[in-house]
This record gives C-alpha cells, sequence and structure tokens, in this order.
C-alpha cells in the first residue's frame, strides 16, 4: 500500500513538470499506475465497487490536477471507472440470477425473501433499473427516478446465513477485481494498439497520385501513411514544419526514410498550397465531446484553408484521445504557455525583454495547441473506423459513465 | 391572401368564391377563431393586457357563463371526463411558475385518479383518449404534447413490467405523475448548474424572450459572483424584455433593452446567445418565440454561439422543413393604433430555428450537440 502511495506521488510530479510528453505515452503510464492501485486496494465485502470506485477516482483527481491540459489523463480515469462499473454491474445481474435459482428451490425461504423488504418487482426488472443506473440519463429514464435496487442485492445476500451464499460471496469479491484487472489490461492493449487499428483503415482514404498535406509531426500520422505506402500507393506528401518546434523535419526525414517523395513547407506556405493538394491529415492531441480538435498549434489554420479550398480535413485519433467534456473557452483553458526561449534568443533580446528597463516591453506568447470547431472536420478516423464530428457524444456515450463526468 | 405563389390574385379570387366553411364544421373542443392558447397563457403571465383580454374579463364580470374556454357549452357532447381533463389542465396551467408539460401530466395524472379501470389496457386507453383530447384542444402547444406523449409512453412500459397486480401500478404512476413536478425543478437547476462554465467573468450576453431556465440560468451566475451584462430584446408583443429587464435588475445584473430590429447592431459586442424553447424537434432545431431565428441568423453570420436551454421533455417528435410546417399559432397584436381592414398582420407567434444555427442544447440529460436530439428521440420511441 505504502509502495503505490509513493509511485502515485512520483508519477504527479512527473506529470506536473511535463516530463512525460504525448499523450499515448501518458495513456499508458496513467493506465499502470490506476492497475496497481486497484490490484493493492484493500476492498470490503459489501460495496466492493464502491470502494474501488472512490480509490480510483481519488488518485484521478491528483493527476488530474498534476496536468489539467493533457486531457488523456482523465479520460484514461474515466475509462477505468466506467470498467468497473460495467464488471460490477453484469456480477450484479448474474448474481440475481443466481439467487433467483436458490429462491426457487427453496420453498421455505421463500417467505423469508420477501420479508427482508424486496419490492414486489421481479429480477429481470432490477436488473433492468440497475443497467438504467449505468447508462446516461435520457428520456426514457425521465419519469423513472432512481431506483434504490442496486443496492438490494448486497443486502439480501448479507442477510441471508447459509454457508453457500457466504462461500459466493468471498469468489464474488475477489472476481470483480479480478475482472477489473482483466478489463484495465485490455484497455491498456487497446491503447498500445491504436496506431495499428488506425494505420489498417489508410488504405481507404489515400488513393493513387493524391497529394496528402500534414503539420508538424505526429506518430499516428506516420504510421497511416506508412501503411497506405505498403499497400502500394503512390502519393506526395507535403509536411509544413511546425514552428517552433519544427518537428515537420522530423517527420519529414522519416517519411523519407520509407520511400515517401516528401516536400517540407512553412506554415505561412500552407494557404498558398492548399489549392494543389487532396486531402489533409493531421493527428489530435485531443477530441472533445462537441467534435473539436485539440490539435498543435497552426492546425486550426489548415484547417480554415482546407475549409476555404473544399479539401478535406481528415483527423487522426486513438480513442484514449476522446474527452467527454465540452470545450469552453479552449483557447485559452486548454492551452499552455511554453517557454519563449523557443522563438526568441534571450540574448539578443535582452534589453526588450526586460520589462524593468526602458520603455515598453516585448513580450512573446508561445501557445502549444489549437482549437479547431467540429465544423472544419470533416471526418475522424479513429481505431473502431471512421465517424462523423457531429457523431463523436455517441463514442463517448460508449467508454464512459454520465456519474464520471465531474471528478 | 399572401399563399406562396405569387398568383394570389388568382387565389384571392378563388377564395372568396367559396364561403368560408371552416368554422361551421369544426370539430368539438377545437379553439375558436385559432387563437393559440398555449401563447394566450404565456402572455398572461407574462401580465400583458391585450383588448381582447380586457373584454373577456369584462364579459366574465358581467356573469356571463362563458369563460374563457368554449367547453362549457358543450358539456352535453362531452363525458364528464373529458371536459375534466381540459379544465384540470387549465387550472394547472394557469400557475406562472409552473411548465406546461408539468401541467399535462398532473392533468393526465388526475384522470388516472379518477379513473374506475381495473386493468392497464382500460387504462392505458382511458389515458390516451384523455391525451388526445387534450391535444386536439390545444394543437400550437409542443410541450403539451410531448409531456403527454412521454407519460403515455411511460405508462406503456411500466405495464409491460410485472406488477403484482394493479392497484400498485396504479399507485406507482401517480407517484411518479407527482413527482414530476419536482423533476422539473430539478431539470432547470442541473441545466443552470451545466451552463456555468460557459458563462466567463466579463462577457456579454444577449437573451430573447423570457425563458424560466435561461432566467434561472442568469440568476445561478449572478449567485456564483460572475460579472456579466445582458442584453435582453424587447420581444414585441409579449413585452418579455421589459419583464426580462426588471427581473435581472433585482440581481444586480447589469442590462439593456434593445429594440428586436436593433439585434444585428449590436452583434458585434454580443459574445453568446442564450434563449429557451417551447420545443426541440427530431433535426435538432428549436421553436420559439418570433424573432429567435432572426437572431440566429445574425448570430452565425458573425460566429457567435447560440446556446438554447431547453428541458428534455420538450423533445417532440415534429420535424418542420420550413416556418408555415407546423400548425398556426396565432395571437392577436395591438399596434396602439387602428389598422385599416384591408391590411393584413402576421401573426404567428412562433418561429422554427434550424439545427445549423444552434451551437449547443443545455438539457438535464447534459450539454447536446443539435444532432444528439434525435438519437434521444430514437431511444425513447422506437
Amino acid at each position: 500500500m505504502p509502495d503505490v502511495q509513493s509511485t502515485v506521488v512520483e508519477f504527479v510530479n512527473k506529470l506536473r513538470k511535463r516530463k512525460i510528453e504525448g499523450s499515448q505515452a501518458t495513456a499508458k503510464c496513467t493506465v499502470e499506475l490506476l492497475r496497481s492501485v486497484i490490484s493493492y486496494q484493500r476492498v470490503p465485502h459489501a460495496n466492493q465497487a464502491a470502494a474501488l470506485i472512490d480509490a480510483v477516482k481519488a488518485v484521478g483527481q491528483q493527476l488530474v490536477a498534476a496536468n489539467p491540459v493533457e486531457l488523456a489523463v482523465g479520460n484514461v480515469v474515466r475509462r477505468v471507472l466506467h470498467i468497473i462499473r460495467e464488471e460490477d454491474l453484469s456480477l450484479t445481474t448474474a448474481a440475481m440470477a443466481g439467487l433467483d435459482l436458490l429462491d426457487a428451490s427453496d420453498d421455505d425461504d421463500v417467505d423469508n425473501c420477501k420479508g427482508i423488504g424486496y419490492p414486489a418487482m421481479s429480477a429481470a426488472v432490477v436488473a433492468a433499473a440497475a443497467r438504467s443506473t449505468l447508462r446516461p440519463p435520457s428520456l426514457q429514464t425521465l419519469l423513472e427516478g432512481t431506483p434504490e435496487s442496486a443496492t438490494v442485492p448486497y443486502t439480501s445476500s448479507s442477510g441471508a446465513d447459509s454457508e453457500s451464499k457466504t462461500a459466493d460471496k468471498s469468489s464474488l469479491t475477489r472476481k470483480l477485481k479480478h475482472d477489473v484487472i482483466e478489463g484495465v489490461n485490455q484497455l491498456i492493449h487497446e491503447i498500445a494498439g491504436c496506431h495499428e487499428q488506425i494505420a489498417e483503415q489508410a488504405i481507404e482514404h489515400i488513393h493513387q497520385n493524391e497529394v496528402i498535406l500534414t503539420l508538424g509531426s505526429s506518430r499516428t500520422v506516420l504510421e497511416f501513411l506508412c501503411a497506405a505506402k505498403e499497400k502500394k500507393r503512390s502519393f506526395r506528401v507535403f509536411v509544413a514544419e511546425g514552428a517552433p518546434r519544427y518537428q515537420g523535419h522530423l517527420l519529414a526525414k522519416e517519411l523519407v526514410a520509407r520511400g515517401l517523395q516528401t516536400t517540407v513547407i512553412t506554415d505561412s506556405a500552407v494557404f498558398a498550397m492548399i489549392s494543389r493538394v487532396n486531402m489533409v491529415i493531421i493527428g489530435a492531441h485531443a477530441v472533445m465531446a462537441n467534435g473539436g480538435v485539440i490539435g498543435p498549434v497552426g492546425v486550426n489554420m489548415a484547417a480554415l484553408a482546407a475549409k476555404k479550398h473544399a479539401v478535406p480535413f481528415v483527423v487522426l485519433a486513438g480513442s484514449h484521445k476522446l474527452c467527454p467534456l465540452y470545450p469552453h473557452n479552449p483557447e485559452v483553458l486548454l492551452n499552455e504557455l511554453r517557454s519563449p526561449s523557443e522563438l526568441l534568443d534571450f540574448g539578443e533580446f535582452s534589453d526588450c525583454l526586460d520589462s524593468g528597463a526602458g520603455s515598453g516591453s516585448l513580450q512573446v506568447v508561445n501557445p502549444t495547441f489549437d482549437y479547431v470547431p467540429p465544423n472544419l472536420v470533416s471526418l475522424f478516423i479513429t481505431d473502431t473506423g471512421g465517424h462523423n464530428p457531429s457523431y463523436m457524444y455517441r463514442l463517448i456515450a460508449d467508454y464512459y459513465s454520465a456519474d464520471d463526468l465531474v471528478m | 391572401m399572401w399563399r406562396r405563389s405569387p398568383s394570389f390574385i388568382l387565389d384571392e379570387r378563388r377564395t372568396s368564391s367559396s364561403p368560408p366553411m371552416a368554422d361551421t364544421t369544426r370539430a368539438p373542443f377545437q379553439n375558436p377563431d385559432s387563437i393559440s392558447a398555449y401563447y394566450q397563457t404565456r402572455a398572461a403571465h407574462h401580465g400583458v393586457i391585450t383588448s381582447e383580454w380586457l373584454s373577456q374579463a369584462q364579459a366574465a364580470v358581467g356573469g356571463v357563463s362563458g369563460d374563457e374556454h368554449p367547453i362549457s357549452s358543450l358539456t352535453d357532447l362531452g363525458d364528464g371526463k373529458s371536459f375534466n381533463v381540459i379544465e384540470e389542465f387549465n387550472s394547472w396551467r394557469k400557475q406562472p411558475d409552473l411548465a406546461e408539460a408539468v401541467a399535462a401530466i398532473r392533468a393526465l395524472a388526475a384522470v388516472i385518479r379518477a379513473s374506475e379501470a381495473t386493468t392497464m389496457m382500460e387504462l392505458e386507453i382511458e389515458l390516451k383518449k384523455a391525451s388526445d383530447t387534450l391535444k386536439s384542444w390545444d394543437k400550437t402547444s409542443i410541450s403539451l404534447t410531448a409531456g403527454c406523449d412521454l407519460f403515455i409512453r411511460y405508462v406503456t412500459r411500466t405495464s409491460a413490467l410485472e406488477y403484482e397486480d394493479f392497484n400498485s401500478a396504479k399507485s406507482r404512476l401517480l407517484e411518479r405523475a407527482e413527482k414530476f413536478g419536482e423533476i422539473s425543478c430539478k431539470a432547470r437547476r442541473i441545466i443552470a448548474m451545466l451552463s456555468q462554465d460557459f458563462i466567463f467573468d466579463g462577457c456579454t450576453i444577449l437573451v430573447h424572450g423570457l425563458s424560466r431556465v435561461v432566467l434561472e440560468i442568469l440568476k445561478t451566475a449572478a449567485q456564483n459572483n460572475k460579472l456579466f451584462r445582458v442584453l435582453c430584446t424587447e420581444g414585441r408583443p409579449d413585452g418579455t424584455g421589459v419583464l426580462l429587464s426588471s427581473e435581472l435588475s433585482k440581481l444586480d445584473i447589469p442590462v439593456k433593452l434593445l429594440l428586436d430590429s436593433a439585434v444585428a447592431y449590436s452583434m458585434d459586442e454580443v459574445d453568446m446567445v442564450f434563449v429557451g424553447a417551447d420545443g426541440v424537434v427530431e433535426s435538432g432545431g428549436i421553436i420559439n418565440m418570433m424573432g429567435t431565428y432572426q437572431i440566429a441568423l445574425v448570430a452565425h453570420s458573425m460566429n457567435k454561439p447560440v446556446y438554447v436551454a431547453a428541458e428534455s421533455y420538450k423533445f417532440a417528435r415534429l420535424y418542420p422543413l420550413d416556418q408555415k410546417d407546423m400548425a398556426p399559432a396565432l395571437r392577436p397584436i395591438e399596434f396602439g393604433i387602428k389598422i385599416p381592414t384591408k391590411v393584413e398582420v402576421e401573426r404567428s407567434a412562433r418561429d422554427y430555428t434550424p439545427p445549423q444555427y444552434l451551437t449547443l442544447l443545455f438539457t438535464d440529460l447534459g450539454v447536446l450537440s443539435p444532432s444528439v436530439v434525435s438519437d434521444e428521440l430514437i431511444q425513447l420511441y422506437l
């Protein structure tokens, strides 16, 4: 237990000092940390899911507070919480089915069970009601109100004193943790494999003799383009260099090494070249619930240029980048300002930058991210396939529970 | 006379030749002279005194038995229950703080209470009849239709859930119907909470119409000590702007009144537009007080977000393709001076705003984009 605490603190520090770069690496580390938290967490016999959820939430809040701009952390924490809730629900419905059989076999206990305070509803109703608490609130459940039936299985199972039931209980404890850890392993596998899943779809989108434009450097985009190259499609790539970090240069080197014809252009030349381009493909840092994209600085400009010339704007994003929150003021709140030394050399400009001496001072703004509104995006390619921006809320409803949105 | 085809002259000749048949073959329980009862009630809530209202009030004081609804003269036509439904509904609807759908569901709950049915099927049939009566009485109220449909849907699904006996099922239905009023109030609070993040310090909000939900949002923002100012449109002919500005000035929020025609003039200093909705349709668009479409168009052309605050029970299974596609909802408009009889007046009380001009909808189901609305409706109805 203390071991886990120190790993958490260490990870929080790493996040705060921005030592981990890239949403995939961050997501992977976060999931592994949460997995160890879950496996070391002692769970009481009753309401184990709640204990696990509380533990994960506590750690999750610390992680999100350390780096609120890295949305992958929050996404992954919410995914794990959703997994816990789902596994708990499936175990509960299985237990309900089991209890039902037990009731049918014991004639004497029938009145007993009813006497515990079991409402006059069939087990199917209880399961359906419990399932509805997992789904986000909808028009269907508007009139139903919150059922207290989710806690009924626990009370009825703890009220019974037959030995077979206590044996079931302890196996139930171990089973929930086991299932959750299995689910979390699957999540890790999914995060690690997102590049291959997305790259598989490259062949459908990139055609012969096309010109692709990309900005900055994204590993997803690299794998995507190389997968198309491997399937013997010949095409050209324009890479906008992505000042001030010039990561486009690295991407261009990689692409040339894999045999693709590449052209490097400055960011300011994007508008000039856009009319000669067939498709713009970029990688995202995060995708918000309304379909808006947080990407490296400069993508909003590329998106506007693409809209103007009716060029399809395709965004590649792994499922760990889907965030269930709606952006309000993302240019300020979801952005990070980096050091001005990337733009200006302090030695040359020391007299202007020093606000104390002389008249006026030079300010340098170096934002990391850009926000692209959903109406500029043509297509999202995730590991589950290609989707419309207006469809993103659907994926989000599948991956996350409504209760976890505010942590 | 002003039909869609330019050949209105021919049409005029045609209509003047055939005598108007609409009034004589009116079905019972229909509102006469197609003044929308829904918008009349809204006007009554806002305290707008029109000359019609005055004449009706005088008639009522004068001891004439005819009150606002003509149904009383037709009691022998319908049975006692359907008379009860509409009376009940109207009595609930008069309360200014109660949402339309809540009034409808309370009226239907009264039907359940008064019903002598012994099986769920019988009860469902009675409810369906009552709901049809309510809907045909006021065709223009979308919340009413949506509320009735939602309740009927809930009843149908509850009966499928194998309740032990009929009476417990009935009492559960009654209990949920009573609770719905709380759900409605809770919905407003949830919407207010969800929209707080979107109001930032120093922003300017344009508001159109007097929506109780939007008022709740602004109240909550003021309570959270956010600094913002509000521009509200005058809202002719209801005068909603004046009412809203008096409410907001009580909360010490700086308010500025605009003429309805001054919206485009002021739009560049606006950061966001907040409107309520009378109904949310399947496409994700909204039906709201006349003028909303205009404001949404102007906001869209100037890249300002338009946020709609609507409770989820206002989602309706309508799909208007243009402005005239809905049942006409007319309301009397006062100009202060006499209009010559040959001049027509556009008396429609509402318009339809297509979904591409709306940015986000704040509902008690969460923050939704307009495309999510049809998904929710499909889940409920199909």
